[in-house]
């Protein structure tokens, strides 16, 4: 079976798996990042190691991008023009208010489907594509089960290893986080390794009670409703993720901010740690609304993606979790 | 009145007016020496050098008269439709209808470059958590919560989707201190897969039938949206004469630009080029007079092509020019390097392509939305400037990066690796901050090695 990349929540793994595909979410490796994937000023470490990682995949059959961030559409044009491999750069509708948005979105569903059988996979039957997606779907809530079971390293990590495979067997071994200050880590995706953040908010005396990143469970789509999905599987997938998913791309933003107002106040959250990568705007605009909005104290991680800058990192989370005590 | 062509200062700018204003010469409501804009903050222009023209003059002032035509339209009960990002589509929309000004709350992105900062847009922006990650278009949110400059739109549109994340977040920031804003969307724009409907857009790049359509059905929730604002119906007569009216302003700046940019000597400077082309995108704040502006300003090139008159040496290197500069200066500083323009793409080609009229005219906005430099590939963008440096002649290209924004530094890596392999041309990259003197020296190194790079290869 061809694997085929992607990072973005809003590219459906369960149309690419029916199209004869292995969808993988990659996190990929911050060392990656080299500054031969592209220019080092400027650029979101976060698109330079997935494009250095979708470079150096021999093994990937295609690469798919979604238009939801700038630096992410671009880095698809370095790939495209330096990898050997076919990239799909998918229009998400920044707007969502529209049937004309869900439209945009419902077609490119139907590009990429093209897009996949022309890497070598077949069109589903609509018999075939209900079934992935009811198997996806059952497949999501054992993995939502676990995810409340589960320490946040090991819930983010078992997303992660959803991303990579989604058969994989989910364990909720593992305990609990012991009972420090409650935060919530809001921002953007993880890359490999990144995980750590949670054990040093751990060390400095915090708990994080709730994992907004865009590797958190907050960017899982919907559940399916079976009988919709019978009555048009096509429309169902863009309900459960167009429809729902909440993204700081999307204007306006306020289903983000909405699920956010929500989550925090379920969490307990008592501040907000921000991971937000250099050089991104989306999120970099994020912090002085969360603040203006939660009324909780804020801080901003401001990630490199660098190992050796992580210290920083880290003296910035036990300051700020100094702080909530 | 006869003067000969040449750069000069601000003070012999306004000698020039007064000796105009003396011998009775006639003078727009808006004319007068730049001196008095200096009184009101535009320190800037102290440091700026200028086209010795009548033409130029009165280019200059109607640039610098632009809050005030905004302040007068909202009192003479006109309404005001502020239009981001798009840059030259929905302007052309408002102007068709008889009580709608449009503007570009963009501009202000030169604001702390034309008052040296000492307007505070950017401390402002930052204490709103907009800082100095994001582009100079920061300045814009200062200027609405301060309301010291533009008056505050009674509509403001605004595209997302394949627009920078820079303006995307400052504009949602915008809308989070409520003022409202009508998103619409613009999809990445991409070429048509095979067997695929497809039209070719002005300017030339090709795009597929279906997202044409669907910038098309967002024109009509445009129209919509004004002719509520407007109390008037926009029906196509209306748009296809707008559209007319706009092209006509277009004709005049193609023949201006190619004139400007291929005579030798250069018979106009950088910097009123730079200004003059930034009038198609929404005229400045009145059409007609752009229009009459403009003629003037084509007027005085064609004359100093006929006698071969220029403002520099014969011979300057001519550099084709990416992106606008968010300092103005830069463009004196070109020319002080022994280079001139050679051609442009200030990220707004889209606003210079002839719109097409024997379209219906949303269908012909909508082509010429998509065909904007920004949300296609930047390939795309790279290919159209290999085109027009063919076309102009040009010798080498200056990619110029805007501090802060997001699309700049894939884009310029991407352009600039086309564009070498493509024509065999020096390529440099200069980030342009909003005062550039602190990095003159550097700056001036950059492009003096590119300039005598030109000269040593004419004589290879």
């Amino acid at each position: 079976m061809k694997t085929v990349l992607y990072s973005s929540p809003f590219v459906p793994a369960e149309w690419l798996s029916a199209h004869g595909m292995r969808p993988e979410r990659i996190r990929p490796d911050p060392s990656a990042s080299a500054p031969s994937v592209g220019p080092l000023m400027g650029m979101c470490p976060f698109a330079r190691a997935f494009a250095g990682d979708a470079l150096a995949r021999a093994d990937a059959a295609g690469v798919v991008f979604a238009t939801t961030c700038d630096q992410m559409r671009r880095a698809s044009e370095l790939v495209a023009m330096h990898g050997r491999r076919p990239v799909f750069l998918m229009n998400v509708p920044a707007t969502w208010q529209t049937p004309v948005a869900a439209r945009l979105y419902l077609d490119e569903l139907g590009r990429l489907g093209r897009f996949l059988v022309r890497l070598g996979g077949s069109e589903p039957s609509r018999e075939a594509l209900c079934r992935t997606l009811e198997a996806w779907d059952a497949q999501r809530e054992r993995l939502r089960g676990a995810l409340g079971l589960l320490a946040p390293r090991r819930a983010s990590e078992a997303m992660a290893e959803f991303d990579l495979d989604w058969r994989t067997a989910l364990t909720a071994s593992g305990p609990r986080a012991p009972g420090g200050t409650p935060v919530a880590l809001v921002g953007g995706p993880l890359m490999r390794g990144h995980t750590q953040v949670f054990d040093t908010i751990e060390q400095a005396g915090g708990a994080v009670v709730l994992d907004a990143t865009e590797s958190g469970a907050w960017t899982l789509p919907a559940p399916f409703d079976r009988r919709r999905l019978r009555d048009d599987p096509v429309m169902e997938l863009v309900d459960a993720y167009f429809g729902t998913i909440p993204g700081v791309f999307r204007r306006p933003d306020e289903a983000l901010y909405a699920y956010l107002d929500r989550e925090l106040a379920a969490s307990g959250a008592r501040g907000i740690v921000v991971w937000r990568y250099v050089w991104c705007d989306l999120w970099a605009a994020a912090v002085a609304r969360l603040r203006e909005r939660t009324g909780l104290p804020v801080t901003d991680l401001d990630v490199s993606g660098d190992e050796g800058a992580f210290a920083h990192t880290a003296g910035r989370i036990q300051a700020f979790m100094e702080v909530l005590r | 009145m006869s003067v000969t062509p040449k750069r000069i200062t601000i003070e012999e700018m306004d000698l020039l007016c007064r000796r105009q204003q003396a011998a009775g010469a006639p003078m727009p409501w808006y004319g007068g020496p730049l001196n008095r804009h200096v009184a009101d903050g535009d320190r800037r222009l102290l440091k700026l050098e200028y086209d010795a023209s009548p033409a130029a003059l009165r280019l200059w002032n109607f640039l610098l008269t632009e809050e005030d035509r905004l302040h007068q339209a909202r009192e003479a009960g006109r309404k005001i439709v502020g239009t981001m990002k798009d840059l030259g589509t929905v302007p052309v929309m408002a102007y068709a209808l008889p009580n709608v000004v449009a503007f570009y709350p963009d501009g202000a992105w030169w604001t702390p470059c034309v008052m040296e900062l000492s307007e505070g847009l950017f401390a402002l922006a930052q204490s709103l958590g907009v800082g100095e990650a994001f582009c100079p278009v920061r300045a814009m949110i200062g200027a609405f919560v301060n309301r010291n400059h533009f008056p505050i739109p009674d509509l403001l549109t605004c595209s997302v989707g394949a627009t920078c994340d820079d303006f995307s977040s400052i504009a949602q920031r915008l809308e989070s201190l409520g003022f409202p804003i009508l998103w619409w969307e613009m999809p990445a724009r991409r070429h048509p897969d095979p067997d695929e409907p497809a039209v070719t857009l002005p300017g030339g790049f090709p795009a597929p039938a279906s997202q044409v359509a669907l910038v098309r059905s967002e024109m009509e929730r445009l129209r919509a949206a004004l002719e509520n604002l407007a109390g008037a119906r926009l029906g196509d007569d209306e748009l296809a004469a707008g559209i007319r009216e706009a092209n006509r302003i277009r004709a005049v700046l193609d023949e201006l630009r190619r004139l400007a940019y291929t005579a030798d000597p250069c018979p106009m400077p950088a910097l009123e080029m730079l200004i003059a082309e930034m009038l198609a995108i929404h005229f400045c704040s009145d059409r007609a007079e752009s229009a009459a502006v403009l003629g003037e300003l084509l007027d005085e090139v064609r004359l100093r092509v006929r006698q071969r008159r220029g403002v520099l040496p014969e011979g300057a290197a001519r550099i084709f020019w990416v992106n606008p500069v968010a300092d103005l200066r830069m463009m004196n500083l070109l020319e002080d390097c022994g280079g001139r323009l050679g051609g442009t793409e200030f990220l707004f080609c889209h606003a210079l392509d002839r719109i097409p009229e024997d379209l219906p005219p949303l269908e012909a906005l909508a082509r010429m939305a998509l065909a904007d430099p920004m949300v296609g590939p930047s390939a795309d963008r790279a290919e159209r400037i290999v085109r027009d440096v063919q076309d102009f002649g040009a010798e080498a290209v200056v990619v110029s990066r805007i501090p802060g924004a997001s699309h700049c530094a894939l884009e310029g890596a991407v352009m600039g690796e086309i564009v070498r392999a493509r024509l065999g041309i020096p390529v440099v990259e200069v980030e342009v901050p909003p005062i550039i003197d602190p990095m003159l020296p550097t700056l001036r190194t950059r492009l003096e090695a590119l300039t005598e790079t030109v000269f040593q290869r004419r004589n290879v």
